[in-house]
């Protein structure tokens, strides 16, 4: 919780637009204030390791996105530029505020602040804001764009800040029409002249799965058996946007294990009924059974298991919800005999805590845009 | 563009994956599993690392004391163990359950041979029935006196060795030795059954991250590693203070004394990684003979260097935290004209290019105002004062402070000009804290150094040479003080204070006062 929150408003007009070197001089004017501020008698520090442009819409809850990033702002302090951002309005609006967060370091009696500038544009300023964002970022740390809504194609706002940032963080799990969505987003990775590095929180959802399924085959004995593997059944819960559609999760995760495994997509096999698709794939000379199936033991867009098995299913591996969702189960079975498994906490990461990871890593995922890749090529 | 193709035996699903390491199956054995090490430290930290997902299914754990126990017992032991000592608290019965079924207890003799054998049969049926696969890592936690019969009884029953593909790995707890030659014996004891590779002495002030970050701070930058020498440096002052007394170790105290109990192993280690030279990669062997090598060059403390640079003290009774604490010599188990120190103060010297002529003091004790441990690099002067004497007067020259604990993190502190019309200059400091820079929380020592072992990673376990080293340089001192007993009269420092005068008058005498930490 912050300690402490200074706002103050600032002058501006959609005809002057935003005075950035009166926002610098505000910001400087309330850290020494911070400094000499009574409730400070150990002064404070500022702290800066990244700048975090959130690109948000006036539907989105301000309160709760403000609980979000004082979260952040504790495991990443620096400085916070909230764009908010109405495109249908009619009337040209350009309003700004700027802020500072501080908590108490415990025993201390220290205070670590960050900043953070709001600006909110409406009308036909949208086109132009992105010229008011750059100038304010925080010279030599990296920039990450937090984009609280579906990428927006050939969008001269998404364009002009995507390039600025050295990465684009979305959320896949918010796509309205998950596989058009997920096409584009991946054509759009895939583009040479773009070279954006894109995370997605809904990735990061699938940690634990990935790591619990790789996991089985760190152990040197299992190992030969992962090229033998013969089928991979996912099972899902649509999302809510989509009950058609499979669940970009469970694409994502078909698309990671086809990408890491080299299984090339042949063909789609005729439904056999609405609640599941399957695919033929190809690794060399041996085929992939990929099947997705409807579940209903998640909640809406999750997974509810994976199962791999080998050949006539002398052996299978096993990873699926336990509980009401509230633990993982994993099962290694070879034969009739072996059978070595467990049952884990699942932890469910806030929100708060899933981007705090995201921003810990500046590069590009290739393994997450080859994934994308291969996830994408199964709903063409 | 980093490739994710992958390298020959690794496993492609692991590409990518933000884990970092990933372990081997393995069965960990504690002999002295009915100990308090077990309970707070051991079983929640690899209870944390199953939960991290950073330990594979195919992981069990055997407990080994002499104590009367089925492994339903030892198993409810260790699930209130858990919920007592780990952050975790509430542990959910079902993954206790799941988790549990790979525990073990079983009622051992170290002195029996036959114990041993039905060990092995023990390990062999985990092997079959959780697929550990044959990799075994027995921890030692029991008394010292029982190390070389422990590990002549598991090289006995074949225990020492690995299949093919497979390891066996023992870790030891400290005290290492009670001398140089008790180090000695013990490490020829040992390396009669294991092979130095095996063999992880434990320090677990190594597992702390800060002490980890000493090497990222060191080499990972550009800019301090320059000044890292006799050319900028002025002296170093490694502080290790603890708040509390000897808590009913008394006994065990009586024959310790904080250079037996801290200053040979954790605080030599924590030097050794300040001052050694870069090393040639991060290989667990490269580091440690970097650590090895600057230890040598330490300079022997001879009868002269005893009196005139090394300080001891026992604190008589006084306050701590604001309550009044006995003096030493009141504490249990302590007798009543006990001469062990609970307080010393090294200087030490390192004979080398790098740091001839730059004292390195070194301060370890008991009931000290707060528990901290911290190294300070104090740097020169300024070679030229442009300031007058009395604008610089709140100056002192500039310090790089690292902590260990609490409150891990790094300060530096410089001189800055006070705003206003007349000049004025004031210390002032730039601080980094894990806590916020991070925002995470560190791992548990305990955690660190269990998993480096079950991966093979001794970088942070003391080799043969270096428990040796630390021995060579302090049993001077510990002779020469055992031998004038009296010359000192204890208590020579009240209860929460910075210990006796003798070790500040030491340091001013040089010029240096100590840093208030």
């Amino acid at each position: 919780m912050p300690l402490e929150t200074q706002v103050s408003e600032l002058a501006v007009s959609p005809s002057k637009g935003l005075d950035i070197q009166r926002i610098e001089k505000q910001l400087t004017s309330m850290w020494s204030e911070a400094g000499t501020a009574e409730s400070s008698h150990s002064g404070v520090t500022r702290a800066c390791t990244l700048n975090l442009i959130v690109y948000t819409t006036p539907e989105d809850d301000a309160s709760e996105l403000d609980e979000l990033l004082n979260r952040v702002n504790e495991q990443h302090p620096g400085r916070t530029l909230i764009l908010i951002v109405d495109r249908d309005a009619k009337e040209a609006k350009l309003d700004g505020y700027v802020s500072t967060r501080c908590r108490l370091l415990g025993g201390t009696g220290k205070q670590i602040c960050g900043e953070q500038v709001t600006i909110e544009a409406s009308g036909p300023t949208v086109e132009t804001v992105a010229s008011a964002v750059t100038p304010l970022l925080v010279p030599d740390v990296p920039v990450y764009l937090w984009w609280k809504d579906i990428p927006h194609y050939q969008d001269k706002l998404f364009d002009r800040l995507a390039d600025t940032a050295d990465r684009i963080v979305i959320d896949s799990s918010a796509f309205d029409h998950p596989h058009e969505d997920l096409r584009r987003l991946a054509k759009m990775i895939e583009d040479p002249h773009r070279e954006l590095s894109v995370s997605d929180l809904n990735w990061g959802r699938l940690t634990s799965w990935r790591t619990l399924l790789a996991s089985f085959w760190d152990v040197p004995d299992y190992r030969p058996l992962l090229d033998s593997i013969d089928t991979v059944e996912i099972e899902y819960v649509p999302p809510q946007s989509a009950l058609g559609e499979i669940a970009p999760k469970a694409l994502l995760l078909a698309g990671w294990l086809s990408s890491r495994l080299n299984w090339v997509v042949v063909d789609k096999r005729a439904s056999k009924n609405e609640r599941s698709a399957e695919f033929n794939l190809k690794c060399g000379e041996s085929s992939v059974l990929l099947a997705f199936r409807r579940g209903q033991t998640a909640n809406t867009g999750m997974l509810s298991s994976v199962r791999l098995s080998t050949k006539y299913g002398a052996a299978s591996f096993y990873v699926g919800l336990h509980s009401g969702g509230t633990k993982l189960q994993t099962e290694a079975k070879l034969g009739a005999e072996h059978l070595v498994g467990r049952l884990l906490t699942y932890e469910r990461r806030s929100e708060a805590d899933r981007l705090s990871r995201e921003l810990a890593f500046p590069g590009r995922d290739l393994v997450y845009e080859e994934a994308l890749a291969r996830g994408a090529q199964l709903i063409l | 563009m980093e490739s994710t193709a992958i390298k020959e035996n690794e496993n492609p699903l692991r590409v990518g994956l933000r884990l970092e390491k990933t372990a081997d199956p393995c069965t960990v054995i504690i002999f002295g599993a009915s100990g308090d090490l077990t309970k707070r430290k051991l079983v929640p930290a690899l209870y944390r690392l199953v939960q991290q997902r950073l330990l594979p299914a195919e992981f069990a754990i055997v407990g080994l004391a002499r104590t009367e126990m089925s492994d339903d017992e030892f198993r409810s032991k260790m699930k209130e163990a858990v919920e007592q000592f780990s952050e975790t608290k509430q542990v959910d019965p079902e993954v206790w359950d799941s988790f549990g079924q790979g525990v073990y207890y079983r009622s051992t003799d170290i002195g029996s041979t036959a114990d041993f054998q039905k060990l092995g049969d023990l390990l062999d049926r985990i092997d079959r029935e959780r697929g550990t696969g044959g990799n075994r890592l027995f921890y030692l936690s029991v008394a010292p006196r029982f190390y070389a019969q422990a590990v002549e009884q598991l090289g006995r029953a074949g225990l020492t060795k690995a299949k093919a593909g497979r390891w066996v790995r023992v870790i030891i707890e400290k005290p290492f030795g009670t001398n140089l030659e008790s180090a000695r014996l013990l490490n020829n004891q040992i390396l009669q059954h294991l092979d130095e590779l095996q063999i992880y002495r434990i320090d677990h002030y190594l597992g702390k991250e800060t002490v980890q970050n000493l090497l990222a701070f060191r080499f990972a930058n550009g800019i301090f590693e320059p000044l890292w020498n006799r050319q900028y440096i002025d002296h170093v002052q490694l502080t290790n203070a603890e708040a509390v007394g000897v808590e009913g170790r008394g006994g065990y105290y009586e024959g310790a004394g904080v250079v037996r109990d801290m200053i040979q192993n954790h605080v030599f280690q924590v030097l050794s990684l300040v001052a050694m030279e870069p090393p040639a990669h991060l290989g667990a062997e490269a580091v440690r003979d970097e650590k090895i090598k600057v230890m040598t060059a330490a300079r022997e403390f001879t009868p002269e260097r005893v009196k005139s640079d090394c300080v001891r003290g026992q604190y008589g009774s006084g306050s701590s935290g604001g309550k009044p604490v006995p003096g030493y010599r009141e504490e249990e188990g302590v007798v009543s004209d006990s001469a062990t120190e609970t307080y010393a103060m090294l200087t030490m010297y390192f004979d080398n290019w790098r740091w001839a002529g730059v004292p390195f003091y070194l301060r370890s004790g008991k009931r000290l105002p707060k528990r901290v441990t911290e190294i300070a690099i104090q740097f020169r002067e300024a070679p030229h004062q442009l300031f007058g004497a009395g604008i610089m007067e709140q100056v002192t020259p500039n310090q790089l402070i690292i902590r260990i604990q609490p409150d891990e993190g790094i300060t530096l502190r410089f001189a800055a000009k006070v705003p206003g019309q007349i000049t004025q200059i004031r210390d002032v400091n730039m601080d980094f804290r894990y806590g916020s820079s991070f925002g995470v929380q560190l791992a548990e020592a305990y955690e660190r150094l269990l998993l480096d072992c079950i991966l093979g990673d001794s970088t942070l376990y003391a080799r043969k040479d270096m428990t040796e080293r630390g021995w060579e340089l302090v049993m001077p001192i510990l002779e020469q003080w055992a031998e004038n007993k009296r010359e000192v009269p204890f208590p020579n420092y009240e209860a929460g204070t910075w210990g006796p005068a003798a070790a500040n008058e030491l340091i001013e005498r040089r010029g240096r006062p100590w840093r208030r930490p």
